[in-house]
């Protein structure tokens, strides 16, 4: 029992770590993107700290003050149910027969704790920044879980680690290359899950200055930061685990999250932005054609 | 809760890990997007690539919900005073405030105006003042570094001060607003 | 066109006096009892249809407001000037806002800074840069912008006034007059 949660509270405070590192970096090439010098690597750590230290005297009801918790028990839930390292006890957080299918759920359950935040906030920029995160979100939500039907189906299991398992024997196992088109999907449907351009139409820092965060300050917004930053390492552990093969030692792990967290940063510093309509006809077509095409395949 | 309420005054309590929390707060100064003047101008420059403030940590953010500095840059109109009370009021504490340019400091070449202020320190405490007409983007993060000191060193204590001496501030305020229509307390 | 014009305007407005023209620019004066016809036949007959601004001259030395509208003709870019001269006193003049909605806001403007007064204009009295102002007019030449500013703002330390003649020396005398070099050489 001891070690058990001793293991729980060991990955969450480093994946918490692992994220905002990975925040900072991805805050450097951003700015090197754009010429610039850039902020040092541990400027997440630094913010975070600083929101907390600092007062709060704003409220807007109960379900503005759940909201980043929400954000944040969504982030561990995902993160205790994908295994870290192949073989490792600590690994082993929980996993059950299933598990896939509450992971589809459960992943959307913070973006809608902080919906339910932001509307209560009451800010008009807010509601718009909501309205259109849901939109999106119902968007990328259909091609993710087809694809991930489509490998589950393809591979017999219904368990994140069976699917792990499955894909031991060697790189050309991997998930990306039995699962082509579904994997695309997956990787298209990943950007808008990182809110990366060109799909960043929640954020969106031109028109709605970051939306739903508006009326957050202090310490609800280093929980939110915190938030995002768990979330964003459970999200790599997922797709590493469901597309890349799992990671079979520490040093593999760090590398195949590291390359995968790079993908929409690279990206999103070379396009630009979306607008609504057209983000979400491009999600509503492409990637879950792509997903639907493996599906088929499997099933025949 | 607010808007309706004294805010307490803020003694001087015991912090917890104080010297690192300081440390934090100079090396991640959030400043709130809202220009009063034409110094506005002279700010862009400092967010792109010559001048790139981001690697001081400093970064724009929209709302003064999340920010920690306020820049009076240049002239201040009594129209636009108004505004900046509201905002500076809805930062949370701590929050510095830095002024640009001689407008600030003695009402520069707007002295003899009807509608710009002379004196800014009557209305709001301010923490740095940067002096020139508009100063260079140089300039203003040499006043940057020079708040960043005053916070190391604890003395950056102008929303304290503000809180204490409300009433003189509110007193200056309302002498200069005619159609004071803002709620007393804005926090 | 600038022909037809000064034909047009000739005809039906005999005390009207040039003061200037250009190829595509042409300022008149009229009396101001036919300002309104004045305008209303550059537009209906001569084709300008744009409000370019209202503006103001304050002439306190011939006790008038020197009133100008100035309108323009884009299909044929040219611009015509008509001016008019109205007592200081009480100072009332016709409101174009309702042919041209723009001329509301300018009338606004004019209402704010010199007090005069446009019956007629749906909005006027309405805040547009000054809130909650009492004093007189500010752009009225007979308001001392000064003593206003030291009145309710104050300053730090009072402010020297140098003359350049005595703070420079004899180079501003040399510059200021335009013979003022071949004058010293004569001497």
């Amino acid at each position: 029992m001891l070690t058990n949660f001793t293991s729980i509270a060991l990955t969450i405070v480093g994946a918490l770590a692992w994220g905002l590192l990975l925040g900072g970096i991805s805050r450097s090439v951003t700015a090197r993107v754009h010429g610039r010098i850039g902020p040092r690597v541990t400027q997440n750590f630094i913010d975070i700290w600083k929101l907390f230290r600092k007062t709060s005297s704003i409220h807007h009801g109960g379900m503005f003050w759940m909201a980043p918790m929400f954000r944040i028990t969504g982030a561990i839930c995902v993160l205790l149910m994908v295994p870290l390292v192949i073989g490792q006890n600590i690994t082993c957080n929980m996993s059950f027969a299933g598990d896939v299918f509450l992971l589809i759920y459960i992943m959307f359950f913070g973006c809608l704790g902080m919906a339910l935040g932001a509307g209560n906030s009451g800010h008009p920029y807010a509601v718009i920044a909501v309205s259109r995160g849901l939109a999106q979100m119902s968007a990328y939500e259909l091609s993710f879980s087809i694809a991930v039907v489509a490998i589950a189906v393809g591979l017999h299991t219904f368990r994140v680690e069976g699917i792990v398992a499955a894909q031991q024997a060697g790189i050309t196992s991997w998930n990306i290359f039995r699962f082509p088109f579904a994997s695309a999907g997956m990787l298209i449907a990943f950007l808008p899950m990182q809110m990366a351009y060109p799909f960043g139409i929640v954020l969106a820092p031109q028109e709605i200055p970051i939306g739903p965060p508006t009326e957050y300050s202090s310490r609800m917004l280093s929980f939110m930061f915190s938030g995002r930053a768990l979330f964003g390492v459970a999200k790599l552990l997922l797709f590493v685990g469901l597309l890349f093969g799992g990671a079979s030692s520490w040093l593999s792990l760090l590398v195949k999250t590291f390359l995968l967290y790079m993908y929409p940063v690279v990206v999103s510093s070379v396009f630009p932005r979306f607008r609504t309509e057209q983000s979400i006809r491009f999600l509503w077509f492409v990637p879950t054609t792509l997903a639907l095409v493996d599906l088929v395949r499997v099933m025949l | 809760m607010y808007c309706n309420q004294r805010p307490e005054k803020p003694g001087n309590k015991k912090e917890f890990l104080k010297k690192i929390t300081n440390m934090a707060r100079a090396n991640s100064l959030w400043v709130t997007a809202y220009g009063t003047g034409c110094g506005a101008i002279e700010l862009r420059p400092l967010y792109t690539s010559r001048f790139d403030m981001e690697r001081f940590g400093i970064a724009m953010r929209p709302t003064p919900r999340q920010a920690d500095v306020l820049i009076i840059s240049g002239y201040l109109a009594t129209k636009t005073l108004k505004r900046v009370i509201r905002v500076y009021e809805q930062i949370q504490d701590p929050k510095y405030i830095i002024a640009l340019g001689s407008c600030t400091i003695n009402g520069g070449m707007y002295f003899d105006s009807y509608n710009t202020l002379n004196v800014l320190d009557k209305y709001l405490p301010v923490d740095v003042y940067v002096m020139g007409c508009m100063p260079r983007p140089e300039a203003v993060i040499d006043g940057f570094s020079l708040l960043m000191q005053k916070i190391k060193d604890g003395r950056a204590q102008g929303w304290k001060h503000y809180k204490e001496n409300l009433d003189y501030y509110r007193e200056n305020q309302k002498k200069i607003i005619t159609d004071w229509d803002l709620p007393d307390y804005n926090w | 066109m600038i022909d037809k014009v000064k034909k047009e305007l000739d005809i039906r407005f005999p005390l009207l006096k040039l003061v200037r023209e250009q190829h595509n620019y042409l300022h008149v004066k009229v009396a101001k009892a036919s300002v309104v016809d004045a305008v209303l036949m550059a537009r209906t007959c001569l084709g300008f249809t744009t409000l370019q601004l209202i503006s103001t001259v304050d002439r306190l030395e011939d006790d008038v407001f020197q009133m100008t509208w100035i309108l323009e003709n884009q299909g044929a870019c040219f611009v015509l000037l008509i001016s008019a001269d109205y007592p200081r006193e009480n100072c009332i003049v016709p409101s174009l806002s309702q042919m041209w909605p723009t001329a509301s806001t300018f009338e606004r403007e004019i209402f704010e800074m010199f007090g005069i007064s446009f019956p007629g204009n749906p909005r006027e009295g309405e805040d547009f840069l000054l809130e909650g102002w009492k004093d007189m007019p500010p752009m009225r030449r007979d308001f001392e912008t000064e003593e206003y500013s030291m009145r309710v703002f104050g300053e730090r330390q009072p402010r020297e006034h140098l003359d350049p003649r005595q703070y420079v020396g004899d180079i501003v005398g040399e510059w200021n007059t335009p013979m003022g070099r071949k004058r010293k050489e004569d001497k």
